[in-house]
């Protein structure tokens, strides 16, 4: 019985983190200016990986949790780069 | 530090392969070693009577800094909801009150951690200037939290 | 026990989603760049582990990697904020509205004709 209330709520929580990731990329595509471009981004991949957790818990298997794993580490990289890349205009 | 970063490379190896076999094991302890030659990380003396301390202190500041991020996201979610916005942001700058860059490091990361402050930028003699949600606590709050954190950090690096 | 951990996980998994709710309505009413990246702090650092304390308590298999992702967001969260709103005030993006600025009397503003050459601190 806990078992698929559990699931219901992993469900809801997806439907929830869709609609959130819709407004994230609104915000990549229409942002004020460019560093709220890349917040848009950066929130993007943060609920990507949120949703690649819950697929795992869903699922019942911690794969997912790598996939996740290399994303975190990807989009940090990528963030921090390109955040130092318009302060700078140079990439080093 | 030498065997301290094998240490905890291993530790992170076996954590994320998650398979407890023999082979596995002496794979990783490899990997850690190669990794650490390559690296040469910059040498640290570790004294083994201060280590128990240490660790103590480190549980502490653990348990310090969770406690002001819980507080900040409970009061960034507060304004968040309120109907009116009542936001008030300001750059403030907080004294790390030390000349140590590891510990001011460290000290920024706690308060960029906590939602509702934010470093910008580390000047001179470590003063780190914050970007705050709500300026209308007074500056003394944000220095007792950091003179919390600054005592906790000498502690665990067994410097008074 | 094994029901006490599901309905510990979700617990977790509702919290967490409050919160990065919360945090984009945050995105939405904040009024410019510094505001919003206090809103967003909230989606990394509670909506992402919060869930990753779900699947921790409901994957035995996968502890070793949530415990290990969530250090990673924690650690990498603040840097990823700090080096947004340090290049937002680099190349001078402007604040809503008026206030105090510590950081304006001890640095030369960044202002838009100086990106060229980019004020490095020691």
């Amino acid at each position: 019985m806990l078992a698929s209330v559990l699931n219901i709520v992993l469900v809801a929580s997806l439907v929830i983190h869709m609609v959130l990731m819709v407004v994230a990329l609104r915000r990549l595509w229409r942002g004020e200016n460019i560093v709220d471009r890349l917040l848009g981004a950066d929130i993007t991949t943060t609920l990507t990986i949120a949703v690649l957790v819950l697929l795992a818990v869903l699922n019942r298997n911690s794969l997912y949790l790598d996939v996740a794993l290399g994303l975190a580490a990807l989009g940090f990289v990528a963030t921090v780069a390109l955040a130092k890349y318009i302060a700078d205009e140079q990439m080093f | 530090m030498q065997p301290w970063m094998v240490l905890v490379l291993w530790l992170v190896y076996l954590a994320l392969s998650a398979n407890f076999e023999l082979r596995n094991v002496v794979l990783g302890l490899l990997i850690a070693g190669g990794i650490t030659a390559l690296v040469h990380p910059a040498p640290y003396r570790i004294e083994p009577q201060r280590v128990p301390a240490a660790v103590w202190a480190a549980v502490r500041y653990v348990f310090v800094v969770a406690k002001d991020v819980l507080e900040g996201g409970l009061q960034v979610a507060r304004l968040t909801l309120d109907p009116k916005l009542p936001i008030h942001p300001a750059i403030i700058a907080i004294p790390s009150g030390t000349e140590s860059e590891m510990a001011t490091a460290l000290s920024a990361h706690a308060i960029t951690l906590s939602p509702g402050a934010m470093v910008m930028e580390i000047g001179d003699h470590g003063a780190m200037y914050t970007h705050t949600l709500d300026v209308t606590v007074p500056d003394e709050v944000y220095f007792e939290m950091q003179a919390r954190r600054r005592d906790l950090l000498m502690e665990i690096a067994s410097e008074p | 026990m094994e029901s006490v951990f599901q309905l510990l996980a979700a617990l977790a998994v509702v919290v967490g989603t409050t919160f990065s709710a919360l945090g984009i309505l945050g995105v939405l009413r904040m009024p410019d760049v510094y505001t919003r990246l206090h809103a967003t702090g909230k989606i990394g650092v509670f909506g992402a582990v919060l869930l990753l304390v779900a699947a921790i308590l409901v994957l035995p298999k996968g502890a070793g990697k949530g415990i290990v992702l969530i250090f990673f967001l924690l650690l990498a969260g603040p840097v990823t904020a700090h080096s947004l709103s340090s290049a937002a005030y680099r190349i001078g993006i402007p604040f809503a509205k008026p206030m105090r600025n510590d950081l304006a009397a001890v640095t030369e503003t960044f202002d838009a004709d100086e990106q060229a050459e980019p004020q490095r601190k020691a």
